[in-house]
């Protein structure tokens, strides 16, 4: 409904500008896209070990969960300790520069640990770090 | 010739490109990439520095050796270790061998929680170079 004449300079001076807000709402979506990681999560809760010099591990982007009961869990699902090299092989060709963090619970065994490790090693990431909280 | 002029204003007016549509599609990748955002603070210790090179390559007796058996008791140079009295020895042994890194040769069937209370020990004695011996 567009009237011609005077009226038509009003309604347009009235209109909100909306380019600022662009502007602002676009560096607000370049910021989010480039600090998008995507993190891996490995799905289950798991009760870590207490340690008081643990640090932030800042480029993690693969976490492998064990449970108590020595399950490993990657990706929010539970994998085969056999499979486990291949699925990280997949998720580490997604990040490359990413590390690795394993969440081993209190109670889980070194054994499946190790297999993570091995695993971790036989891909190559070298930057694998334990999961601990914070006393 | 004013009437002309409203009429070329007009036109201008519609030939101006509509933002809403594509303001809609902006905000909707926006609130995407804000619900997806996972800020994720892991904190953790790492096990094998990068610059360190692997276990194999040095000399054994320049190590820390630290042994975790399946009942989950620590032994340090062939002597049972209180958990809490982990840091001293390990400390003591550094001080003696200041370049050793530690080695922890881990049963398979202790828990990780000794494992991380080693490691921690460890670096609460400024030992930061740790590794996980193959126990094999």
């Amino acid at each position: 409904m567009r009237k011609k004449g005077l009226l038509s300079f009003e309604e347009e001076s009235e209109e909100i500008n909306l380019t600022p807000m662009l502007d602002v709402v676009f560096i607000m979506l370049i910021f989010f896209i480039v600090t998008a990681t995507f993190i891996k999560e490995a799905g289950i809760q798991v009760e870590r070990p207490d340690a008081v010099t643990a640090d932030s591990q800042e480029d993690a982007a693969i976490l492998i969960a064990i449970s108590p009961n020595d399950e490993i869990w990657i990706d929010r699902e539970e994998r085969d300790p056999r499979v486990i090299r291949s699925v990280i092989e997949r998720l580490h060709a997604e990040n490359p520069k990413g590390s690795i963090v394993i969440q081993a619970d209190e109670g889980s065994t070194h054994e499946m640990l190790v297999i993570v490790m091995e695993a971790a090693k036989a891909v190559g990431v070298t930057n694998v770090a334990i999961a601990s909280d914070m006393e | 010739m004013r009437h002309h002029l409203d009429d070329i204003h007009v036109d201008e007016e519609e030939n101006e490109i509509n933002l809403t549509p594509m303001l809609d599609v902006v905000f909707i990748m926006l609130i995407f990439f804000i619900v997806t955002a996972s800020f994720i603070k892991e904190v953790g210790i790492d096990v094998n520095r990068p610059d360190a090179p692997m276990t194999q390559s040095k000399p054994e007796e320049s190590n820390i050796l630290v042994l975790i058996n399946s009942n989950d008791e620590i032994w340090i140079d062939r002597r049972l270790i209180d958990p809490r009295a982990v840091r001293a020895n390990i400390e003591r042994m550094h001080a003696e061998n200041p370049e050793g890194s530690v080695v922890i040769q881990a049963n398979k069937s202790s828990t990780n929680k000794m494992l991380v209370q080693v490691m921690d020990a460890a670096r609460q004695a400024g030992v930061y170079n740790i590794s996980i011996a193959d126990s094999n």
